[in-house]
Parts: C-alpha cells; structure tokens; sequence
C-alpha cells in the first residue's frame, strides 16, 4: 500500500528482543532483591522503608522532617491553548472549594489536589501568543525571539532544577514525553521557530529536551536502566570510552562556538558511560522500588490512537515512578498551536487550537470545555493510578508533585495571567493539599515553582522571576 | 557575518499591498544587470536617505539622544548614513521598529507607512553596502545528521532497507525553515543511547542479511589471515566510508584496538568486529557534517571531500557515493565542469515506460525541500480534515495528496524544467485516488505517474494541488486568510505581519460560516483600517481560490449558492478565480524566484541566510533570468556559490582560542 506514514516503514524494522533475554541473564552482584522476589509475581510494590538502607543514606537527609527520606518524584503535564475560564476556577477558596465543571473529574482525588488562581508568568507576557508561552512555561523567562539563530530560553526550566538535584538518585535523572512530534518549520509569521512550541523543558539556557513519543520505548529505556546486563553493559563501556576519545579529539579542532555542540554531545555519552560504570561497580546505591517486568511493556507499536497514547504515556510515568527508576518527568499532551482532533469527544468538531479561539461563541465554548474536561480527566486518571500504588505506609501519590496547566488562561486571548495551574499529591507531607489558593493578582507562577523545588528538596531561596513563596503550600 | 533580522525578512508592516510593485520599482537596489530591476521591481514604498533620517529625527531621537537618559544613543551614530559601521546597531533599530516594540506605544508613532518604509531603507541600505563589500562565507559546518538523513546515511552505509532512525527523536525546524539547520539540531542526553541502539539494530540486522554482511565482513579470519589482520582489513574499508573522507594510521589502530579488547574476551571474531564497527557508528565523526576551520586569511575553498558532503547531503540527505569520492580523492570537485556534470547525475530521476519515477535518491531533496518548504508534510501528521470531510479522506488520497508537489518537484529537477511551473504547469502527477478526486480520466494505479492536464484543467502548478490548499485550510472550512497568507509567505516570501494583540477574531458566528457570509464577514472586517492594512492584500488572493474546498476539491457552489471568486487587489487590479490569479502571480515571476532560490539556498547551506548570502541570491536570480528559469541552472548556481564551496577565513573568525586551555566540563 503506497501510504505516506513514515511509521509504516517501522513495521519493518525488527525491535529488539533481547530485552527479554536480558532479564534472565542479569548478574546483579549487591544486594539482590530480584532473586529474593522471584517468584513471587511480577510487580511487587516494596516497602520503601525496610531494605533501603542503601538507598536511604544516599537520601538527603538534612531536612530534619520524619518524612525527610521519602523520595519525591516531580512531573509537569502540560496542556496546550488555555481553558474555559467560566468552568474552571472554583468560586470558593481553601479546603471548601467547589469541584467546577471542568475540575469535576478529579473529584476523587480532591484531597490530594491544590488549585491555584493568579498565578502569572511575566516572562511570557511579550513575544507571541504560544511560543513564548509554551518553552517559558517552566522556566519562567523570556525566550529569544529566533527562527534558529539564537535559540535561548534564558534559563533552566524547574523541572531540571529537580532532575539536577535528584540526578544521583536514581539511573535517569529525567524523561520527557509527549504526543506529538516536534511541529514542522518556523513560523515566519511571529518569528518563532516551532522547536520553542513543541519543548518545555530545557536543560540550560540553549539545550531543550528532546521528549521520547514512542510509550514501548519509554519502557525499554526504563527496563534497560533498571536491570543492568553485565556483559553487555561491559563491552558498550568500551565502545563509549573510544566515542569519548574521538569527541574529546574533535573538539580540539573546533572553534569556541562550535565546540559548545560537541560538549553536548560529550556530555550525551558520557551520561550514559556514568551510568553504566556505577552500575558495574556494584556500588550504587540504587534498587528498584518496585519490579518492572516485562508483563509491563505497551505493544511495539505507537498507537495510532489519541486518547489510548496518551493513557500509555501516562502509564509509563507511573511505573516510572513507582520504580523509582527516575523521580522527574514532564510531558506535553499537545504541542503549542495543537490543531489536534477532538472529535471523538461528543459534541466537538474541529481542532483544538480553532476551537480555543472560541470567539465568544457557545457552541465553541461548549466545546472547549469538553476539551478541557478531558485533559484534566487525564489528570484524574494518573493521579488515581499513583495513588493505587503502595509505598510504605501510603501510595506513591503521596510522594508526589504532579503539575498541571497551560502556559495561557483563555485560547481567545493568550494571556498569561490567572493561569490554569493544579497541583496532585502531598509531596511526602511537605506541601499542604485539598485547597483552592486564591492569590493576589499578578502572583509569579516561579513563587509555586520556587516551594515545589524546595519541598522536593533543592536548597533555593528563589527561581527565575519568584518574589517569595506562596503562604501556606508548604505545610 | 551578520544575521539577518528575523523580523525584517519575516515579518512585513501590515502596508503590505500586493498589487503596486510595478510602480515601485525605482528604488530597488541595483543588481549588476539593469534589465532586471523592471522585472524585479521593490514590492515597497521605501523611503530615500533624506526621508529616512527625517523620519528618525521625527520618532526617535527625542529620546534617543544621549547615553544617559537612554541605553541607546542615536547620536553616536555621527554619520547616520553610514551604515557598514554600525550594521549591528542599524539591525536592532529596524528591529525594533519592525515589531512595533519602538516607539513606545504612549509615544508618538510614525504611520505603518512610513514605519515600513524606514524598515525597507535600513534592510536595503544594509545589503546594498554588504554586497559591495564582495561576498563572504560562513564557517565550516559542524552539525549533527538529521533524523532524515541519518536513515539515508545508514541505508547508504550498510546497504539494507530499513529505516534506522525510526526510534530516534524527531527534529525540529529552524533558518529557513528546513529541519538540516544547524542552530535547531540540538543534542539532549538521551541522543547517545538513542544512536547506540540504533547503530546496533541497524549492524544486527545487517550482519543477519547475506549480501549487506559480505560487503561488511569482505575478510574473514582462516587459517592464514589471522583475526587481527582480518579487522584491520574491515577497518580500512568500512571507517573512510563511515566519516566520508580518508582516515589516518592512527584512526585506524584505534578501532583496532577497540576490537582486540573484546576480541580478548571471548575470542568471538564477529561479536568484536561489530562492536567496533558500532562505536564508528556512534562516533560524532560519522554523526557529524564535520569541515575543518580554515587556515588561511582569507575564505577558503572546501577540500574535495568536504564538498562531496556538501553535494550529497544537499541532493540527497545522503552520504557520498562511490563516484563522488573518488572525484574527491582526485581533487576534482572544486572544477565547475565537473560540479556541473555532478549535479546533472544526482539530479537524475529514472522515468519507467509505465511512467512511474521509481527510487532516484533524489526524492529525497525533492520530499524534505518541498514538504518543509510548502508545509505539505503536515499531511498525514499535523492535518486532519473535520469529520464532515472523513468519509472522503482515506489514505490512498492522502498518499496521493501528499507525494503529488514532491513527484511534480522531483520531475523539474530530473528533466531541467522551468522553475516556472511551480507557478502553472500542463502537466501533475496523480495516483488513481488523487485522479478521481481531481476528476481526471485515464489509468492509474497506486503510485503517482505523470499526466498532462487537459487544456482547461484548474489543476497545474503548486495552487491547484490538494496537499498546498488542504495545509492553508482550518479543519471545517477553508480560510481565504490562511490561504492569502501562504502565498505570499511561502511563494513571494512576504509573510504578513501577526494580527496586534487583542484584536477581536471575526465574532457574529451565530451561524455556520459558509463561502457567502465569510466574504461579507471579511470585507466587514476590512472596514477597520488596522485590519485592511493587512487583509487587503491577504483576503482577496485567497478567495480566489475559494472553488477548492478544504481537500481541494473543485466546487461551483455551496449549499446550492454559487461562489465568488473574485478578488480586488489594493492597487484595484481585478481578477476572477485560480487561474487568472495565477497569472498574476506569473507577473511576479522574479519576487517567485528569489523566494526559491532564498529557500534552496538556505536548504543547501543548513542554516539561516545572512546578509551576504541575499547578494548571492540576488546574483542568482540575475543569472536565472537569463537562463530561462531553469532549475538545473538555480542548483547549479547554489552549487557553484561562495557560500557553498568556501569557508571563512582566518581573519573573519578570529582570534583563534587555545582549545587545550578549555577544561572538559564533565569530567569531574
């Protein structure tokens, strides 16, 4: 059949089966809980307090807090092109909130939820109506204005502010995920190239993060992290060491400008040598908290359906988690301008961005809605999903931070005050939950992020543009 | 080098009139041959230096006056005419009154008129005095293999047909919109896992097929070839091709080495041989277009292998072939004949006696140029019709839709055609669900083949193909702004400005928008003086195209009412549907022209266009007019272009640091 999807051709393509194979052949020589569990079925949630001794010691341990050595896990979903505002934000404040129309679906993760209203991201509030709003969403700074040249976030986003801190605790520091591929070409028309709407994280002022869309390979590379393969891992040790060689031999034949590109790329391979190198010491402190195993991984093919991705998608980070194979993770449902399909959805027709700009007009209100409401359903979905997880005497949502929001408040007018932002889980405590913050208008969206990252650990007085805190999140 | 203000080039002031450039043509800057400038006339009012320091005397310097009251100080600028000494300061301030970010909005503002004037005066000005400075290059390239390119690579590399980048991220677009651009191919931490498992996926799969493997494995160690010598002897054959270009004793001896380290541990001779054919795979010397910096003063020419890259990559996304680098290893493609033989030979695309083009590489220029240029590869990715379109949309159509510009393009390249055509043609290529759709008799099968359109056809030339008017339309309905805008942005290079902030949408949609009342909607929006500047031009080119529905299907009516259209340009010009606006357009053959060439080039060179490269478009454009607007002759020319075949001098980089000064950050 002469199609034009690419993907048929990666039906061709034979994936990998050893991964398999590799989970007989693990020779773990530290403490092996795998052999200790075996047989007693798959996924198994552990008990993080009992055997973790390891684990715990490498914890920071100074906050002096009963729960200080809970690990914390990170993720922001981010959705794009705003919300109805109408059915959104709850007209009670605190714990009394009323779940609104589009927040209903969380309805029984209420306690564990925290809705915030005006919060604003300055940094953003120039430029164009999605780019800046969408590469700035976690930075909280002002993108360069670029078709390529130039390229800048300006800063870090939050969520690598954890994955930094965290990095030593886990095989990955970080995974981000997302839908749709990067959008195709500049945007000569407000002079963005469309790599700023299709990334919200950013490791460093010009390193945005490439997300992985395929959930089967999220799930390899969660597998292969978590369940080293000695002999393997051993000769690919030799094979980085002569990459190394090459890049370090390159890179003093470089130009200064050019050799920031192969510093990336050093620093690519060597984040792999590292990993591998601790784990063949046998010194690393890290176990699994809970098994991955095979049973686990999604089919070998990215399904072409939208909501069953997303679900996927969304599973993966769970199991992330709850393995504790990495503690940060973003993802983006939607790429800035999405012009995503929502017809499935009773009542929609049209695209979601076309439909965002609802122009005042009911039926399209009516539509966005539903657009919203299923996106925090979503939400819903994976906030439950960590919560039906065990860890110690609670769940790993507990143990959780999950954003949620949008880098603009209403599609018609792209703005950057009062946006949508939630927040799911207790942070191991740290954070308070089941309470509508009502702030004062203008509140920096960084004032959230600045207590998300302290509560996750960080020692930060402040991030990007935050002027404080907000009173009473930190409980 | 300098940059080109992204505003200046990508965004025009809302005067942006489409209909009054003939009249203009006075002040364009002179090209070398005086014959163009009535053919390649300013499409602008742009004001002359009196105007323009006028106008800046007016708006500007009120404030701008001294250092201490403001960060910027125009008076520093002694002699405001003279440019070449300040390009940098002149780009910021055309910058800034570009994107309405100066003056001040509580400060008086010159009209959009003369904002766009003044705009115009400092670009012109600025090329003007660029390219009398003589043309430079950029420096060598250093950029990673696209997704694309990575696919062709390791095709071309191991001789198997499967895509090894399918598990690799996807890149973004940057430059001139094309995802080959330098500044946007970025690495992020999971790029070296994803191209260790792709480097050994991709050997597995060879090593498990009979020919791919003998032409890895040529020697295999016997009873008188010893392990070590049968590597060496893969070695040498597989790294050249691997980094595209000789290697030295000492690459070799440490690959070598790396295979005797596994070799060691299980005496298993192909496991080893493998995984030192995987390391040269994950090595940024095959990963990366690599050019050696310049030692001389002045630009120097690419050697012969950095431009059997260049060539393959640009017409391609490959690596060299056999041929290429032999007439590398001869010294030869620095000679003009032979560049011009190459590019013939690599633009060739074999056509069947079915009339079906089948596996030139050159579909690859073809499918990567084209889809990014005219947005066609949203077909199949981002474009999804709305559900009253589905039942008429499957994937034969949209395969159809989506390989007819790249077929058409690949067709102008093989057979030398008129660039012309991409305006009107008499001829398309259409598979059979593409052809009963368009309404086309004769036979057709799944693949798209060649078909001359009959006399009175609506089809022909980039605005009759389904894939161009589906990706200017919403999902429910066509948009005769979306689609003025497409062409001007993507085939006159004159994208509009962005609407202001808060400008209310079209509002009233109390009832579907159908053809009739979005005219009346639109012509009521157009009474707003702020929305005319723009939607003057935009509209009416768009709704002459308003007979192709949101597939591109051909309608006379919607609803039983027939439609209009018709369009009226600013300068009054009249005209009545595709066809005559395609003539139209046909008078704006040299503002067409540019644009592509702008386009290719900036394709060629995988990276934005500076300054200095617009005086070499401007020569290229000259040199097509007089060629007949032959693309040969436009590939060629980039070809044979400074910026293609040099690199920058010493003198234009630098002071060179001492890179051994430079820590390496991660090893800590």
């Amino acid at each position: 059949m002469f199609q034009p999807t690419s993907r048929a051709q990666h039906t061709q393509v034979p994936h990998r089966s050893d991964l398999a194979l590799r989970n007989e052949a693990n020779t773990r020589t530290s403490i092996s809980r795998r052999t200790v569990l075996r047989g007693t079925g798959a996924a198994l949630a552990l008990p993080w307090l009992e055997a973790m001794t390891a684990q715990v010691n490498a914890l920071d341990t100074g906050v002096g807090h009963s729960d200080s050595n809970r690990p914390i896990r990170l993720a922001a979903l981010f959705v794009p092109n705003g919300v109805r505002q109408d059915c959104w934000t709850p007209e009670k404040d605190g714990a009394n909130f009323e779940m609104t129309p589009s927040l209903e679906p969380l309805s029984k993760v209420k306690d564990q939820l925290s809705v915030f209203t005006n919060l604003w991201n300055q940094g953003s509030n120039v430029g164009d109506g999605h780019y800046v709003k969408t590469s700035g969403f976690l930075t909280c700074t002002t993108i360069n204005k670029s078709l390529g040249i130039d390229l800048n976030c300006n800063g870090k986003s939050m969520d690598q502010v954890a994955a930094t801190h965290a990095q030593k605790q886990t095989p990955i520091a970080s995974i981000e995920l997302g839908i749709d591929p990067v959008t195709t070409g500049v945007d000569t028309n407000v002079g963005y190239t469309r790599v700023y709407g299709s990334h919200i994280a950013w490791a460093g002022p010009t390193s945005p993060l490439a997300r992985e869309l395929n959930p089967r390979l999220v799930f390899e590379r969660l597998f292969r992290a978590s369940n080293p393969n000695r002999a393997l891992d051993q000769q690919n040790t030799l094979l980085l060491d002569r990459v190394l060689a090459d890049v370090r031999e390159l890179k003093d034949q470089l130009g200064a400008s050019d050799r920031q590109r192969m510093d990336e790329y050093l620093q690519s391979v060597r984040s792999i040598e590292k990993r591998l190198q601790k784990q063949q010491s046998g010194r690393s402190p890290w176990q699994p908290l809970a098994e991955l195993s095979m049973d686990q991984a999604p089919a070998s093919d990215q399904p072409d359906d939208f909501p069953e991705h997303v679900r996927l998608m969304l599973d993966m980070i769970a199991l992330a988690f709850q393995t504790d194979t990495t503690r940060v993770c973003t993802f983006m449902f939607g790429n800035a301008v999405s012009g995503r399909n929502f017809s499935f959805l009773e009542g929609v027709s049209g695209g979601h961005h076309d439909t965002s700009h609802h122009q005042n007009d009911q039926n399209k209100l009516d539509a966005y809605q539903k657009i919203n409401r299923w996106h925090v359903a979503q939400y819903a979905y994976l906030l439950e999903k960590l919560q039906s997880m065990k860890e110690g005497e609670g769940n790993v949502l507990d143990n959780s931070m999950i954003l949620y929001g949008s880098g603009l408040r209403d599609g018609n007018s792209h703005n950057p005050h009062n946006l949508p932002i939630l927040v799911g889980g207790a942070a191991g405590g740290r954070i308070t939950t089941g309470k509508h913050f009502r702030q004062n208008s203008e509140t920096p969206l960084a004032n959230l992020y600045t207590g998300m990252l302290q509560a996750f650990g960080c020692e930060i007085n402040g991030f990007a543009d935050s002027t404080g805190t907000l009173p009473g999140f930190r409980s | 080098m300098l940059l080109i203000p992204s505003v200046i080039i990508a965004a025009e002031l809302p005067s942006t009139t489409f209909g009054d450039e003939a009249k203009r043509g006075d002040a364009t800057p002179e090209p070398e041959d005086a014959n163009l400038e009535q053919n390649q006339p300013q499409q602008k009012p742009i004001a002359d230096d009196q105007q323009a320091v006028s106008l800046l005397n007016s708006f500007c310097i009120d404030c701008h006056h001294d250092a201490e009251e403001s960060s910027f100080d125009l008076m520093a600028l002694t002699d405001p005419l003279a440019i070449r000494e300040n390009l940098s300061i002149w780009t910021k301030i055309s910058n800034r009154l570009s994107d309405r970010s100066m003056p001040p909005s509580d400060s008086d503002s010159p009209s959009d008129q003369n904002r766009l004037s003044i705009v115009r005066w400092i670009q012109q000005s600025i090329i003007r005095e660029v390219c009398e400075d003589g043309l430079s290059p950029s420096g060598p390239i250093i950029r990673r293999l696209n997704r694309t390119e990575y696919a062709n690579t390791v095709r071309d590399l191991l001789g198997i047909h499967v895509n090894a980048a399918h598990a690799l991220p996807v890149d973004g677009a940057g430059g001139e919109g094309f995802d080959n651009a330098a500044e946007t191919l970025f690495i992020s931490p999971i790029h070296a896992e994803k191209y260790l498992d792709a480097a050994k996926e991709a050997l597995s799969h060879a090593m498990l097929d009979p020919s791919p493997r003998d032409q890895l494995l040529t020697v295999t160690p016997n009873a008188s070839i010893s392990a070590k010598a049968a590597a060496e002897a893969i070695l040498e054959r597989f790294l050249p091709r691997a980094f595209r270009r000789p290697i030295n004793q000492s690459e070799k001896q440490e690959y070598l080495e790396l295979f005797e380290q596994v070799f060691e541990q299980e005496r298993l001779f192909e496991p080893a041989i493998q995984l030192a054919l995987e390391a040269a795979m994950v090595s940024p010397k095959f990963l990366f277009h690599l050019e050696t910096t310049a030692t001389t003063e002045q630009p120097a020419k690419l050697n012969s292998y950095e431009m059997a890259s260049r060539l393959s990559y640009f017409l391609w996304a490959s690596m060299p072939d056999r041929e290429l680098l032999e007439l590398a290893s001869q010294g030869k493609l620095q000679d003009d004949s032979v560049l011009e033989q190459q590019v013939k030979r690599m633009l060739n695309s074999h056509i069947d006696n079915r009339g079906l083009r089948r596996g030139a590489k050159v579909r690859e220029f073809a499918t990567s140029f084209t889809e990014q240029w005219l947005g066609t590869r949203a077909i199949g990715r981002e474009f999804e019709p709305a559900a009253a379109y589905q039942s008429r949309y499957d994937s034969e159509l949209e395969g159809g839709m989506k390989y007819e510009p790249i077929f058409f393009f690949e067709d102008l390249l093989s057979d030398n055609r008129s660039l012309l055509e991409l305006i009107d043609s008499d001829f398309t290529y259409l598979n059979n669900r593409l052809a009963r759709h368009y309404k086309i008799q004769g036979e057709f099968r799944e693949q798209p083949k060649r078909t001359e359109l009959p006399e009175d056809s609506v089809r022909g030339g980039l605005l009759g193909m389904s894939a161009v008017l589906a990706v200017s339309s919403l999902p429910h309905r066509t948009s005769p702004v979306l689609r003025g805008k497409w062409i001007m942005e993507t085939m006159l290079g004159t994208p509009p400005a962005p609407p202001p902030a808060d400008v209310p949408e079209l509002d009233g949609a109390d009832h579907p928008i159908t053809s009739k009342n979005l005219r009346e909607r639109l012509e009521q929006h157009r009474s707003n003086p702020t929305c005319a500047s723009c939607h003057a031009s935009l509209d009416p080119l768009g709704f002459g195209l308003e007979k192709f529905d949101v597939l591109g299907t051909w309608r006379d009516n919607e609803n039983g009412i027939a439609i209009d259209s018709t369009g009226q340009l600013p300068d009054g010009t009249s005209f009545n549907g595709s066809r005559e606006l395609k003539q139209l357009l046909m008078q704006r053959k040299d503002q067409f022209t540019r644009q592509l060439t702008s386009k290719m080039l900036g394709f060629a060179l995988g990276r934005s266009l500076t300054f200095e490269d617009h005086c070499t478009v401007d020569q290229i454009a000259i040199t097509l007019r007089q060629n007949e607007y032959r693309i040969q002759t436009l590939v060629t020319e980039i070809v044979k272009s400074v910026p293609f075949r040099y690199k920058q001098g010493i003198l234009e980089t630098g002071a060179i640091q001492n890179p051994s000064q430079q820590g390496d950050p991660s090893d800590n």
